[in-house]
């Protein structure tokens, strides 16, 4: 905790340097950390030649014509320049604290507070690796060729998983432009890792059928603002947002993290008996699969839920708080055609908040700069006062996808990421329910097995739900990124939340009954003809 | 089934249906909280105050707060409309903690919309007046209404029990999801008195559930089986030291890295037998190729 303090402190310092320098360019836009690096980097005479190399691969929305104050320009990173990760030469781009630049969209990320949930939700090239390679194009060029042909290979060896691309060097602009060299393979630009939230974009989280989790991924946003030193700004019609702030998790060390998830295998095998496997030889030296998607190139936090952050941290953290009972004082129907009385205050609000604590650039350049996390819990649920999820045809069908139009609009014209969780289970009219996923840029459903028939299914019994990933956004490109595995659970051990991959569990057993066998064949078939894949037929041999 | 009146600041959701009704369990609660010495707010807008307050004791009757929407459905007398009147029955009650039971809320849900009754009975559970110490208890008949009120309502509860029935006894089936723990579902069987006491019983008495029933014989899977199942310690052993196929080793190295000198040695000879079945068409004749 403290360690990762100091190290947002250092990176400050050498961002409010880079200010000092910027000279006659004023443009107050609402650049992300690419734009601004790269105005900072002009008044140093080294870093200008680096840029000077890098001319050509300008895509004009750097330097001055470009910046219209949208968040949503693409802007090429200097190369050589690497981003986050361990810091050094990465400072100049990480110019706020707990973001890093995407590689692939030239959006700023931010994370999500849960890593796995980053990894799934767009992945860029692993910055760490990217700041030890050289300036120079043309090796950089044959380096990404050379890696994509690897990263394909392993794919064919049927390990290419979300993580782990070790040495994936390739620079940005072979990756954006993968496809103008004719050898460069497609697959180059699918397989890359560590992403995150995009600055200026909604995540939207289809609660579980008791909000149970779906609060929780809620308040993973939440802590990961407050120890990246974000500002929050927190909605609720159910919750007080200071109580939902009193139950954030405590943050974990990196390797209190690991000792945490060995302790929970260590658990495990104490109760199953370590069976010897016998690997055949043209497997046995092929790297192991990892359960969940990565955990090596990330750049959130890890929490323990069963701790609550210390009050000091949240007390330090700077917040804005919007409780829908305090707001609304009379009961009255003053509702505007348009728009629900709640939305609207609520949109007030935020655009308050944006336009007054400057994260639409309105200050330029006196402030350090910061991101604006906003949280609204529960979106579209009777106690905002929307009835989309009373009745089929509801009055108001029209009040939160309005609400959402101009929310994004909102986000993208400022320096902010968004989580709203939405009961969509609630909503009766599936039309409402695709009109929200279509104005969110990233759509995650969470599905519980509390109370339903699959919580006794074998096949689940190491989990506590599915994880679905909806939709993700398509930022300055015309591709996303789509994780090759579809099939994802979660589940919520004492003190983490864990996202793994769904795979049938190891038949271990010497007498597992026929029945049970062909259930769980039966369900594996339900699930996805990718998962099903080995069970062929109905009758399952036993030997 | 009474830890249910333990819990405060929440929403218990009662749900019947036409066969199983569930006001007699409402007044047995009452019954128990009354009995507690806590006064109950009553919402009552189905039957009359009369029909109410009949079966219950005088003690419980005197702690027992009625505000009648039934003589009054439309609000001819006041101006409040019957969301008022739920937003006010806290108001004359004693500080401390306290209990409201609404009957119903399928009645309010009719006369007005389901997100203002949500925001009112959610505001009721976070009184100012009594913070943290109200707890309501909503009669809901499920059978009225469609999956979105229901989903609605059944998303603000805390607990859930559902009346049912099972031959002649009624069955309450109590949920309560928790965040951090295994969630609690649980059966209760019981019948109610005349006096509104909850007797509760044994699960199933009378044991006609069918898979309960007196287990014919278990047939011995394993009995007629023309194969070993099990292995002993001596033939794991030996099964051990079976060098298998796809394991490396040294010959298995050898073969590889010399594989010309594997197929120069190796033949295949092929000798039919005498009264082999030899097709003469050709066997790929069907596939049109």
């Amino acid at each position: 905790m403290e360690s990762q303090q100091g190290e947002g402190g250092t990176e400050l310092d050498s961002q409010s340097s880079i200010w000092v320098n910027t000279g006659g360019n004023k443009m107050a836009a609402l650049t992300t950390g690419f734009g601004r690096a790269r105005q900072g980097g002009a008044g140093d005479p080294r870093e200008y030649k680096a840029e000077t190399a890098a001319g050509g691969d300008k895509l004009g929305g750097g330097g001055g014509g470009g910046d219209r104050g949208c968040s949503f320009l693409r802007k090429v990173s200097v190369p050589g320049s690497g981003g986050g990760g361990g810091g050094g030469g990465g400072a100049r781009l990480r110019s706020i604290a707990g973001t890093r630049p995407s590689v692939q969209n030239g959006q700023l990320l931010v994370s999500a507070g849960l890593p796995a949930l980053d990894q799934l939700l767009g992945r860029s090239v692993s910055s760490e690796r990217r700041s030890a390679s050289s300036g120079r194009r043309e090796g950089g060029r044959e380096r990404g060729k050379k890696e994509g042909k690897e990263q394909i290979n392993r794919r064919e060896r049927g390990c290419g998983t979300i993580q782990s691309e070790e040495g994936a060097s390739t620079r940005p602009q072979d990756l954006l432009w993968g496809c103008s060299s004719p050898t460069a393979p497609l697959g180059v630009l699918l397989y890359l890792r560590g992403g995150g939230l995009a600055v200026g974009t909604l995540l939207l989280i289809e609660e579980d059928k008791y909000n149970i989790y779906s609060s929780l991924i809620f308040k993973y946003f939440l802590a990961e603002g407050i120890v990246c030193g974000h500002t929050l700004l927190v909605a609720s019609a159910k919750e007080d947002p200071g109580d939902i702030l009193q139950e954030l998790p405590e943050p974990l060390h990196d390797d209190n993290y690991k000792k945490v998830l060995d302790e929970g295998r260590s658990h495990k095998s104490q109760e199953e008996p370590e069976i010897s496997m016998k690997i055949a030889w043209r497997y046995q030296n092929l790297p192991q699969m990892e359960a969940g998607p990565g955990t090596s190139s990330r750049f959130g936090h890890y929490y323990d839920v069963s701790k609550r952050m210390s009050q000091e941290v949240i007390q330090s953290a700077k917040w804005h708080k919007f409780f829908l009972p305090e707001e609304i004082t009379s009961y009255a129907n003053v509702e505007s055609c348009a728009l629900n009385h709640g939305y609207t205050k609520l949109l007030h609000f935020i655009q308050r908040v944006i336009s007054e604590q400057g994260f639409d650039g309105s200050n330029p350049q006196k402030k350090q700069k910061n991101i604006l996390r906003i949280g609204i819990q529960s979106l579209g649920s009777p106690l905002w006062g929307d009835d989309i999820c009373c009745a089929d045809t509801p009055e108001h069908m029209h009040s939160l996808t309005r609400f959402l139009y101009v929310l994004r609009g909102l986000l993208r014209m400022s320096l902010s990421a968004c989580i709203i969780t939405v009961p969509s289970h609630l909503i009766q009219n599936k039309a409402v329910t695709s009109r929200i996923r279509n104005l969110s840029d990233t759509v995650v459903g969470l599905e519980s097995f509390i109370g339903s028939e699959k919580e006794a299914n074998s096949l689940y019994k190491d989990y506590h739900g599915l994880i679905h990933i909806h939709q993700i956004p398509r930022l300055n490109s015309l591709i996303c990124d789509v994780s090759d595995t579809k099939d994802l659970a979660f589940k919520l051990q004492r003190k983490v939340f864990t996202i793994e991959r769904l795979h049938l569990p190891p038949d271990l057993s010497d007498t597992v009954s026929r029945s049970s066998k062909r259930d769980l064949v039966e369900s594996a078939k339900q699930l996805s003809p990718g998962c099903g894949m080995m069970a062929g037929g109905k009758e399952h041999l036993d030997f | 089934m009474l830890q249910i009146l333990a819990s405060r600041g929440d929403l218990v959701l009662l749900r019947d249906s036409v066969e199983w009704e569930g006001r007699s369990l409402l007044k047995a609660l009452i019954r128990e909280v009354a009995l507690k010495g806590e006064q109950v707010q009553v919402l009552g807008c189905e039957v009359s105050e009369e029909v109410f307050r009949e079966g219950l004791d005088s003690d419980t009757n005197s702690r027992l707060v009625y505000h009648d929407i039934f003589r009054d459905p439309q609000g001819w007398t006041g101006n409040w409309g019957p969301l008022g009147i739920l937003r006010a029955c806290l108001r004359g009650a004693e500080p401390g903690p306290c209990t409201l039971a609404v009957d119903s809320l399928s009645w309010l849900l009719l006369h007005a919309p389901c997100s203002a009754l949500c925001q009112t009975l959610r505001a009721l559970g976070h009184d100012n007046s009594h913070p943290g110490r109200v707890r309501v208890l909503g009669l809901l008949h499920e059978d009225v209404h469609g999956p979105g009120p229901l989903g609605a309502l059944r998303s603000l509860a805390q607990i859930e029990v559902t009346v049912g029935g099972n031959l002649g006894f009624t069955t309450a089936q109590v949920f309560h999801p928790k965040p951090r723990h295994r969630s609690i579902e649980q059966t209760y069987w019981f019948s109610i008195l005349p006096n509104f006491s909850l007797e509760f019983h044994k699960e199933p008495l009378l044991e006609p559930r069918p898979h309960r029933g007196p287990q014919s014989p278990t047939v011995d899977a394993m009995a007629d089986l023309t194969f070993n199942v099990h292995l002993s310690k001596k033939e794991r052993e030996a099964r051990d030291t079976l060098a298998l196929p796809f394991h490396f080793s040294s010959e298995k190295q050898q073969s590889l890295l010399h594989p010309a000198l594997a197929s120069s040695t190796s033949q295949i000879f092929y000798e039919p037998d005498a009264d082999d079945y030899l097709d003469q068409e050709d066997p790929d004749d069907d596939l049109d190729i």
